[in-house]
């Protein structure tokens, strides 16, 4: 009797199909997880969408959109940029060197606050002299492979 | 003992720059010991285990010890873990009494560290014999235990538990590896991803992206005005600092030293958690706690103790099990695999240089820290005005620099970089907790193996339950990890009605 209720629990996994068992169990798990708290936040979830979608699309708010989204364009160009770049000469680093300067000047200039004078030099000077020292301590000193 | 002969004075200069660039990281607020760890992790590639530990160790000493200088000066914790250093380190502050506020930390930082230090070199060990005896199912229970433990004490629960299986989730993309006896298939992704995902995501871009670029993004869309109350304050002349000052605070330090420790091992469980617990403990515990929150020597202590005691305590389940204790932690696993190490039950006696080294190296950065804070702390507290707008991008060039050489030049990971930064973003915003979604992802793939492994050779899902007393004794863990935090609440719920209904 006992042995027949414990072979409910018999389980043969199938060698052709063992990279699916335990993926298939999390995804269950996890969708059933979601399921459940959408349901106990559902009064939360509409206003807190709207919440979002109102600091995203509108200019009120403290949502500096102006800088979220100017990060992550330039994080992307930056990164496209320094790959393409970095193809023209391959196993220098020059990607890497060359993308980095007008990046870090970019959005340094988005993130200050007040651009005097001052502060603009300060910027083009570290950006200049940061990826500079980056890049010789790295690629030079360590011989660690850039794009 | 061999290992001395390998504690060559430039190991002791990587000690050194580690700990000052971390206690430079923890004093600028938003900037953290994870995200100073992630940053100079590209630096350690090419300088072996020795050199890249000491890195790592000092960066993470210093790093959380220097959260406590904007905590103090700025009312604004460094750190997550110097959260109560705020307290009472602030109003001293404002009485002018700032330098003897953080000296008393740095001493605080100090005892913590050694304190936990120690508990590291004795218990690790033994934990790791211990575990050495683990089969598979046990090893599946642990990873289970470790997963509950973290989700039941974030702060909703369910989301805890929901983001530490999203973080498993994720580390399944990719092929089940022939190597640890899959076959070989991939799963979880469409074909025409195979090219670029046929290993799933590195672990490195991940945590890079996560604890680098989502901050950074999260900053940059409040404008990164920073969120202080203000002027940061000069460090005046004031009142010094004596010994006097903790003077009968030795139980206070070695309970918090405690709390500290034993928060540290539990995986998963932030600073911020152990500065809480050993505040709170030291109000309950205290004679005389009239003054704590008003800029009494004594919370500074009990913050600070338990946050720097935390190192050695989460190096112990990493150490021993391959489980980290924290999101530094975390971090720190890759720069392991990095070096073709693999941290579990086995390192200590196969590696037992390298763990000396380890012990070492924590206690020498322990005391660079206390010296280097100690004596130069007016230096440091100037720190905090250097402008964000200078630093974050350097860190993200750091962060592409990191990504990009851990598989020696693949572009793919530093779009995973920019696609975790996002995902990050997006996830503290919609209530995911990161640091278990990280242990999660990091301990999915061996869960999975052993899970697997498991059923293929007992055929019975029963065996989890019945393969030892171990076993046993780790489900009723597991259960109490999950039971105890719903019975708290639902006694502070009945609580709150009670006082309702008065």
């Amino acid at each position: 009797m006992e042995s027949n209720f414990l072979s409910l629990f018999d389980v043969a996994i199938d060698f052709e199909q063992s990279h699916l068992f335990f993926p298939r169990i999390v995804t269950w798990v996890l969708l059933i997880m979601l399921f459940i708290i959408v349901i106990r936040e559902r009064k939360a979830i509409l206003p807190g969408l709207s919440r979002a979608g109102k600091a995203v699309f509108s200019k009120e708010g403290d949502f500096d959109r102006f800088r979220f989204f100017g990060t992550l364009a330039l994080t992307t160009a930056y990164f496209y940029l320094m790959y393409a770049v970095g193809r023209m000469f391959p196993n220098t680093g020059y990607g890497f060197l060359l993308m980095s300067m007008p990046f870090i000047f970019l959005l340094s200039l988005l993130f200050v606050g007040i651009k005097t004078r001052r502060n603009v030099m300060i910027i083009f000077a570290n950006a200049v002299i940061a990826p500079g020292l980056a890049w010789y301590v790295l690629s030079q000193l360590f011989n660690i492979t850039l794009p | 003992m061999d290992f001395f002969s390998q504690l060559t004075p430039m190991i002791l200069l990587l000690v050194f720059a580690g700990t000052l660039i971390g206690i430079i990281f923890g004093s600028i607020p938003g900037m953290t010991a994870t995200m100073a760890v992630a940053v100079c992790l590209p630096l350690t590639y090419s300088l072996g285990i020795n050199g890249a530990l000491a890195l790592l160790l000092g960066l993470y000493v210093g790093g959380i010890a220097g959260g406590m200088v904007p905590a103090v000066l700025l009312n604004l914790p460094g750190t997550p873990s110097s959260i109560c250093t705020t307290f009472d380190g602030h109003p001293m502050a404002k009485k002018g009494e700032g330098e003897k506020a953080l000296k008393v930390g740095i001493v605080a930082s100090l005892f913590g560290g050694l304190f936990s230090a120690a508990i590291l070199f004795f218990l690790a060990p033994v934990l790791a014999d211990f575990a050495i005896k683990f089969s598979y199912v046990e090893k599946f229970l642990i990873i289970f235990l470790a997963l509950t433990v973290i989700g039941s004490l974030a702060k909703n629960m369910l989301m805890g538990i929901f983001s530490g299986i999203l973080g498993v989730w994720l580390s399944l993309i990719g092929v089940y590896p022939v190597t640890v006896g899959g076959n070989g298939e991939t799963r979880l992704m469409f074909d025409f991803m195979e090219y670029y995902m046929y290993s799933g995501f590195s672990l490195l871009p991940v945590l890079i992206g996560i604890f680098g670029l989502s901050v950074i993004l999260l900053d940059a869309e409040k404008g990164l005005k920073g969120d202080g109350d203000g002027q940061a304050i000069k460090l005046t002349k004031g009142s010094g600092f004596s010994f006097r000052d903790i003077k009968g605070q030795l139980v206070n330090m070695i309970r918090s030293s405690s709390i500290g420790t034993f928060v540290g091992i539990l995986p998963g469980v932030g600073g911020s958690t152990c500065s809480i617990l050993a505040y709170t403990q030291e109000k309950n515990f205290s004679k005389d706690s009239s003054r704590m929150g008003k800029g009494a020597p004594q919370g500074i202590i009990a913050s600070e103790s338990s946050n720097n005691a935390l190192t050695g305590g989460a190096l112990v389940p990493l150490l021993s099990l391959g489980i980290p204790g924290d999101s530094t932690t975390a971090i720190m696993i890759g720069a392991f695999t990095l070096q073709g190490i693999q941290v579990g039950p086995l390192f200590i006696n196969s590696n037992i240089d390298t763990w000396y080294m380890i012990v070492t190296m924590l206690v020498v950065a322990n005391l660079i820290m206390f010296a280097a804070m100690f004596f130069a702390i007016k230096y440091i507290a100037k720190v905090i005005e250097v402008p964000k707008h200078l630093l974050y991008p350097i860190i993200v060039m750091m962060c592409v620099a990191g990504a990009y050489a851990i598989n020696y030049g693949i572009m793919f990971d530093v779009w995973v970089l920019l696609i975790f930064g996002v995902l990050g973003y997006i996830a503290s915003k919609v209530g995911i907790e990161v640091v278990p979604l990280i242990i999660g992802f990091i301990l999915g793939r061996s869960a999975e193996v052993y899970f697997v492994k498991s059923l293929e050779s007992f055929g019975n899902f029963t065996i989890f339950f019945t393969k030892s007393p171990i076993a046993v004794v780790l489900w009723v863990l597991i259960i109490i990890s999950v039971a105890f935090p719903i019975y708290m609440r639902m006694r502070s719920r009945r609580g709150g009605d009670a006082v309702q209904s008065n």
